[in-house]
């Protein structure tokens, strides 16, 4: 970018005609609040008055956080864009139902002030926003974060929860078709794992985000999970279980695919993706944590850049060429 | 006695240890976990600080320039050694919590940079009130830093519980990333302090039009600041 003698950016400016393809930041977040709908009214249809509770005030707190930043930054207000309502139906998803109000509201604070207004808005952070405040929240308060120990009139079970205490034998007898129907603890959006394939599948569809990284995220958890699963099934979950419990569909459709944290071809995309399925497995294992679908994708949200640096063959390109 | 005045004061403010010169950040992340450790820390360093710049002033026309480093680092360890045994005799418990950090300060930026920046090169007055006003500052910031941390992760001040019943502390506050969220909005805070009375002082000047080296952060130049989105 060249500058002027008084400093000012000097940029370039093409004649006319100019053509749009009509797709918009606030399209984008249409669409993907379209396809996260199904999951939200399972919540509500689950979980009741809390779940629409937490969902509304994450919403409500997203849109005034950014609000009040863009105005103190100087900024143009972009609350009718949507970006924020994305933000905070994210947010409440990875959230219980139970969830207390200060909560939610500090969480989504620090998602939006910190995990993207910081760094100067939308497009501009370098780890989805909704995971920073996530983070934050589920180190500091890791009881409140617990559907477990915060709905105790439920029938339910967190499956990785069993997982981790009772290993794979424990959970061999929960039906896939129930954890696919969302009857299992968890995040309140993010454990309705069929809604969310649907509706990862519409996005995908209209274009919002590319089929490369989910398909390559689910794949990697499933190849991972199947390889230690091979190496001693009496220790190890199969990959079914992994894809079905926890926040792999969520994370792997809606959170790996924010804009300005993945990288964009082909080949990176699939690496990026790839990367991060087998993070999740190995960090469910691993760790100390039952899940590990988020800390995942916070992981290739930072080492996209350097997937962003594999280079593919470029046209005409020969053995030896510079 | 002006340019005492201004040695002493420069290091209060214009150019604070941590937050400003961005020198001996090891400690500033590391200790600062509550007010207590980072008062101590800050005192330990105050105190070399201010010796190890008068003694290298006193001596700076007989170290020869080759290996006036290895004279440096000879000079503030002798004085580390002497506050770790008072610490030791004086304040074991604050000790053990400083851990490694008390010996580092050997190697701290603020020690060396005021050495080779200042003391090697003014008299032993001056360099007694460098070291005495970057000593505070240092002292201040962390003391501040660990009260934000402590206030916000545990809900105590100087270990007394001083928040509303109730209150849940935010934990990741006390813990790594805590330090680094903390550190970088003090930071930005200051930046903004720094831009605001640049303003104030003249008023007609439009932010870009100001020289690159009065602009503390990025120049104006990305479109992510306020800076760069206000111009013309």
């Amino acid at each position: 970018m060249s500058k002027s003698a008084n400093n000012d950016i000097m940029v370039a400016i093409s004649v006319p005609p100019f053509w749009h393809c009509g797709r918009t930041i606030r399209g984008n977040s249409i669409y993907t609040l379209i396809a996260l709908a199904p999951a939200m009214l399972a919540a509500f249809a689950i979980w009741g008055i809390p779940a629409i509770r937490v969902v509304a005030l994450s919403v409500f707190t997203a849109m005034a956080c950014e609000f009040l930043c863009q105005k103190a930054m100087g900024q143009k207000p972009s609350q009718s864009d949507g970006t924020a309502a994305v933000l905070g139906v994210l947010f409440a998803f990875l959230l219980p139902a139970a969830a207390p109000w200060w909560l939610v509201v500090i969480g989504v604070g620090c998602a939006m002030c910190l995990g993207r207004m910081a760094f100067g808005g939308y497009g501009t952070n370098p780890v989805s926003a909704v995971l920073v405040g996530w983070a934050l929240i589920f180190v500091s308060f890791p009881t409140y974060m617990d559907a477990t120990s915060t709905i105790l009139l439920t029938d339910l079970c967190d499956p990785l929860l069993r997982l981790k205490q009772f290993g794979p034998a424990a959970v061999a007898d929960m039906s896939y078709a129930d954890l696919l129907l969302g009857l299992q603890l968890g995040g309140l959006g993010a454990a309705q794992v069929g809604l969310l394939c649907l509706g990862g599948l519409f996005i995908i569809l209209r274009g919002v985000i590319r089929w490369e990284v989910p398909l390559c995220f689910l794949l990697g958890v499933a190849v991972t999970a199947a390889c230690f699963q091979f190496a001693d099934s009496a220790r190890y979950a199969g990959p079914l279980f992994h894809l079905c419990s926890g926040t792999t569909v969520l994370a792997a459709f809606f959170l790996a695919t924010e804009d300005s944290c993945s990288p964009h071809r082909r080949l990176p995309m699939c690496l990026y993706g790839l990367t991060g399925g087998a993070l999740v497995v190995i960090i469910r294992i691993f760790g100390i944590y039952t899940d590990g679908a988020p800390f995942a994708v916070m992981l290739i949200n930072l080492l996209a850049p350097m997937f962003g640096l594999v280079v593919t063959r470029p046209f005409g390109w020969k053995k030896g060429d510079k | 006695m002006q340019r005492f005045i201004q040695e002493l004061t420069k290091g209060l403010w214009r150019e604070i240890p941590p937050f400003r010169v961005m020198l001996g950040l090891c400690p500033v992340l590391a200790v600062t976990k509550n007010a207590e450790n980072g008062l101590g820390m800050g005192i330990a360093v105050l105190f070399v600080l201010v010796l190890s710049n008068a003694i290298i002033s006193a001596v700076r026309n007989f170290i020869p320039k080759k290996v006036r480093i290895a004279c440096f680092i000879t000079i503030s360890a002798t004085l580390v050694v002497a506050v770790e045994l008072l610490m030791q005799a004086y304040v074991y418990p604050l000790y053990l919590q400083l851990g490694i950090f008390v010996p580092l300060i050997v190697v701290n930026c603020i020690i060396l940079g005021r050495a080779e920046a200042f003391a090697s090169k003014n008299p032993v007055h001056l360099a007694i009130a460098d070291g005495i006003g970057m000593g505070l500052g240092f002292t201040m910031s962390l003391t501040f830093l660990g009260a934000i941390r402590e206030l916000l992760g545990a809900g105590t001040l100087f270990g007394k519980f001083i928040m509303w019943e109730g209150f849940e502390p935010f934990t990741i506050m006390v813990e790594a990333p805590g330090a680094f969220i903390c550190l970088g909005l003090i930071l930005a805070l200051m930046n903004f302090m720094t831009h605001w009375q640049i303003k104030r002082r003249n008023e007609s000047t439009p932010f870009v039009l100001l020289h690159a080296s009065q602009m503390p952060s990025c120049g104006g130049a990305c479109p992510g600041c306020s800076s760069g989105q206000n111009k013309g």
